[in-house]
């Protein structure tokens, strides 16, 4: 079964995110593949994250494919004008590339390049449009094609960032064009995620796509600080810095703070799945996901 | 509302070519209305206005120059993840459309940006037919 059928049929799926390496070493993609077997429905490839280079997400996802993993590639506006996105969607439709998540991007500033022109000539609502037109066999300027290529389109939502009611209408914005499973930040405050999903809710949105909420377990405070400080639109509960910081052993107490919210989060009503983030920490996730119970011990 | 159904409402597409007589029209144009809009709204000369349905805060000014909301790197208070100094265009842009009453124009799905009317006049291109004008009045039923 392909995660759109999985998701077609209302099932809990897990995916979990993989960030390319900064050079050409497959075997470095295969290794933190092999981490993502058990249990994982697709393995999001990110596109350049925080505008820093890496190998490109097609490529990689083409490399899962090999190791007979589902990928879902990253597609961002920040490098690419609608030519290129098209010709892009077209080679991983032919690649064998099923899910597609559709961003606008870091902005170039954050990179390794920060000189770079940034482009931004869609965003990500247009882009999700986009991608489902050329689903239903017409390029953005109308032409149709012969062979159609078949994806299914997502896109990510911000629970954390203000104004609350914006996200609501800009998830909304982004259904409508066409996503049908969204991803979100990672959660590190429940209480807010939970009065987003009220309203996310209160006008039936969850029933229209699938939400998948973002986890990402963290082995210091240090990584927690970083993320509060230096990453925008994030919010994290001042509990969980304090109790990274009073542990013994920061890493068992993240995978500890991960599994609540793991398991928090499985009994919210409106949820259709977990996203997990395991910043350069993959050998994290066969653990994480046997502990929350996502996967029976084998 | 302004939906994807049909495939001409993604993109803003090529109109009719501009004639001789009418680069100079659109030069006089430009010129006036830029001594409105940039001083008001720090316009950007996108060349398709899409002011009145922003709450009359130019979305333009966006790092990203996000046509359909904010991106998910809005901070506490509102602030540009780009430029932290400054605050957030559609964070401004959803302050005043919700004071203006006009927050159901922020559900449209904007179109692509046609790139051959940057730096155009926005006023000639309504008249030309090539963008949509704009809306200054929206129904009593539609208010939130």
């Amino acid at each position: 079964m392909i995660l759109s059928e999985k998701i077609e049929a209302g099932r809990f799926v897990v995916t979990a995110e993989l960030g390319p390496p900064q050079s050409c070493n497959d075997g470095a993609i295969r290794k933190k593949a092999a981490h993502f077997r058990n249990g994982i429905d697709g393995i999001n490839i990110t596109d350049n994250q925080t505008a820093i280079v890496r190998l490109s997400s097609i490529a990689a996802a083409k490399i899962l494919i090999e190791e007979d993993l589902e990928p879902v590639i990253q597609v961002t506006c920040r490098d690419r004008n609608r030519i290129a996105l098209q010709s892009d969607l077209l080679g991983a439709a032919a690649l064998g590339i099923r899910n597609v998540l559709c961003l606008s991007g870091d902005h170039q500033k954050f990179g390794n390049h920060p000189e770079a022109k940034g482009v931004f000539d869609l965003d990500s609502v247009q882009l999700i449009a986009m991608t489902k037109q050329m689903t239903q066999g017409f390029f953005l300027c109308g032409e149709s094609m012969k062979t159609p290529p078949e994806f299914l389109i997502g896109g990510a939502a911000n629970p954390f960032a203000d104004p609350l009611e914006f996200r609501i209408l800009r998830l909304a914005k982004k259904i409508r064009a066409g996503a049908r499973f969204i991803q979100t930040q990672p959660v590190f405050d429940l209480d807010r995620f939970g009065e987003w999903l009220n309203l996310v809710r209160e006008q039936n949105l969850h029933e229209q796509t699938a939400i998948l909420a973002g986890v990402m377990p963290v082995k210091s405070a240090k990584a927690l600080h970083y993320m509060k400080e230096e990453v925008p639109g994030i919010r994290i509960n001042p509990e969980y810095i304090r109790r990274m910081e009073n542990a013994d052993e920061p890493k068992e107490e993240g995978v500890r703070i991960a599994v609540e919210i793991i398991q928090a989060l499985r009994t919210i009503e409106g949820i259709k799945g977990i996203h997990i983030m395991p910043l350069m920490w993959e050998s994290i996730t066969p653990r994480i996901m046997e502990e929350s119970g996502l996967v029976t011990k084998s | 509302m302004n939906e994807i159904s049909s495939l001409n409402n993604l993109a803003t597409r090529e109109g009719k070519k501009a004639t001789r007589g009418e680069k100079w029209l659109s030069r006089v144009m430009l010129f006036l209305e830029d001594c409105v809009k940039v001083p008001v709204f720090r316009c950007q000369h996108c060349g398709e206005c899409i002011l009145s349905h922003t709450g009359f805060v130019c979305s333009q000014r966006c790092p990203k120059r996000l046509r359909n909301g904010p991106c998910g790197g809005t901070g506490e208070g509102g602030t540009c993840e780009v430029y932290p100094e400054r605050l957030c265009i559609w964070y401004m842009i959803y302050r005043r459309a919700n004071r203006l009453h006009r927050l159901p124009l922020l559900n449209r799905i904007e179109k692509i940006h046609n790139w051959n009317l940057e730096k155009t006049s926005a006023w000639l291109n309504v008249f030309r037919k090539r963008i949509e004008p704009p809306i200054f009045f929206i129904k009593k039923g539609d208010r939130e």
